[in-house]
């Protein structure tokens, strides 16, 4: 069978080369894996993005809180990498699999009416500490067609998460819920441009794809 | 496995290599070479239009029927006195009364070289088989249709109408050389006779052929530190990889098809 099928241009992109964009990006503007309020990320930079405290009442200032996600690893169908058998990679779908922190800055600051012991209501910024913990998480999604600065692009849509070995299991529900929408919102802003992806060799309009079927994502068109 | 794999088929092989080729500017070149018996200096220049394109596996790419539009200016000497033989008006006396003898004086012809300057401008269809060349020079990757060994050049009714242009230019150079006159068509005869269709052929030949021997037609050019994102804000740098390797040839499963691939970093 031909590359091109029943189109006139083919563009594959392997799981290995899928991953060594995501890593290209992802190290240039590590801002994408690590977040955190001021407590933790004293100020937006390439390195992290600064997000606002939890607001609660009686928590002056709101609680300090930060995320860091390991560079994600895509597996294209079929499957290369293992998934905890509550996941299976079915044709068409993508896995993800990384490790997320989570930490929160838990110092006593002081509650409403208490005068405060340095006239201070918030902890110095960025010098918040945990406790953090680290889990490993493993997600299905898809691909989808999406558009950025650089014309069609491609993105990763997680459809479902899952953690291994948390118990009980509502902490581990919660913990998922939680991880699905920070996984959603993080892999929603990396687009990966289609021109990038086939290395600008040729010009592409794109009729069928992406297409995700042997290691590889796959799209068709005409020049 | 390739981590990228760019693939086109025939169709779109013809479409990619009609704009390369629509890309490679004016060729030119000058030089001198043989007219028959003369030897003109000439200022060649010469542009592609697209052709026809066959992939043949597993790494020729046939280009049927592509044109090569040249305009070509050049210029030769004749020395007349080859061709016409010096004569002289002999001295004529005639015995005038009460003048006495009163002759002519002697005119000898000494016939001149002339230069006779000739433009013209036609077009050839040829068809050449290509390699694929790959480079990485000055940060770049290249990847290139090469002509395969030198493509024989079919000149056809060019060779006669170059011909003509030849005598139409020959004309008034030598209306200008006195007492030519009566010589004229002789001349021009001797001249055309001289040079000939395989004259032409052979003037033609070595000027145009290189112009085709040399095509390069660029199928692919990237950096090798390749920009995927360009930069967006200060938070936001330009994001490269590198390309480590390229490679490109020719399949032919249930269709020909050019075939890319590149290995990233």
């Amino acid at each position: 069978m031909s590359l091109t099928e029943a189109e006139h241009i083919f563009g594959g992109i392997h799981e290995d080369g899928l991953n060594d964009f995501l890593r290209a990006i992802l190290t240039t503007r590590p801002h994408y894996l690590n977040y955190g309020s001021p407590g933790f990320v004293p100020a937006t930079t390439v390195a992290a993005t600064q997000m606002p405290t939890i607001p609660f009442p009686g928590v002056p200032g709101g609680i300090d809180w930060a995320v860091h996600l390991d560079i994600p690893v895509i597996d294209l169908h079929p499957k290369t990498l293992s998934l905890p058998p509550e996941l299976s990679l079915g044709p068409g779908q993508v896995s993800v699999r990384t490790t997320v922190q989570l930490c929160f800055d838990c110092r006593r600051k002081p509650i409403k009416d208490e005068k405060p012991k340095n006239d201070r209501e918030e902890p110095p910024r960025g010098e918040a500490k945990g406790p953090c913990f680290k889990v490993e998480v493993f997600a299905i999604g898809h691909l989808e067609r999406t558009y950025s600065l650089d014309g069609d692009a491609l993105v990763v849509v997680v459809d479902d998460v899952e953690l291994v070995d948390i118990e009980p299991n509502e902490l581990e529900s919660v913990i998922e819920c939680l991880l699905l929408q920070i996984l959603r919102a993080v892999l929603a802003d990396i687009r990966l441009p289609l021109r990038a992806l086939r290395v600008d060799a040729f010009t592409l309009t794109l009729t069928r794809g992406p297409e995700v079927e042997d290691d590889q994502v796959k799209v068709y068109g005409n020049v | 496995m390739s981590e990228i794999t760019i693939a086109i088929d025939e169709n779109a092989a013809d479409k990619v290599f009609d704009t390369a080729i629509g890309l490679i500017p004016t060729q030119s070149a000058s030089g001198s070479g043989s007219l028959g018996p003369f030897v003109a200096s000439y200022s060649a220049s010469a542009s592609f239009a697209p052709g026809d394109v066959d992939l043949i596996a597993p790494g020729t790419i046939r280009i049927s029927d592509f044109i090569l539009n040249w305009n070509l200016s050049f210029s030769f000497g004749i020395d007349l006195s080859d061709i016409l033989p010096d004569f002289c008006i002999p001295q004529v006396c005639i015995d005038i009364p009460c003048v006495g003898e009163v002759c002519t004086p002697e005119i000898c012809i000494d016939w001149p070289t002339v230069s006779i300057p000739v433009s013209f401008g036609d077009f050839l269809k040829a068809t050449a088989d290509f390699g694929i060349a790959i480079t990485q020079t000055g940060g770049n990757w290249k990847v290139e249709a090469l002509v395969l060994g030198v493509p024989s050049l079919q000149f056809g009714a060019t060779t006669a109408a170059l011909l003509a242009a030849i005598g139409m230019a020959i004309t008034p150079v030598l209306l200008a050389v006195p007492f030519i006159g009566p010589f004229l068509a002789i001349v021009v005869n001797a001249i055309l006779i001289g040079i000939g269709i395989a004259g032409i052929t052979g003037f033609l030949g070595p000027i145009l052929t290189p112009f085709v021997s040399g095509m390069r037609i660029e199928i692919y050019k990237q950096p090798v530190n390749f920009q995927v994102l360009s930069a967006a804000g200060p938070t936001d740098p330009a994001v490269f990889i590198t390309l480590d390797a390229v490679n490109a040839f020719i399949t032919s499963d249930t269709e020909d098809e050019l075939v890319l691939t590149v290995d990233i970093s």
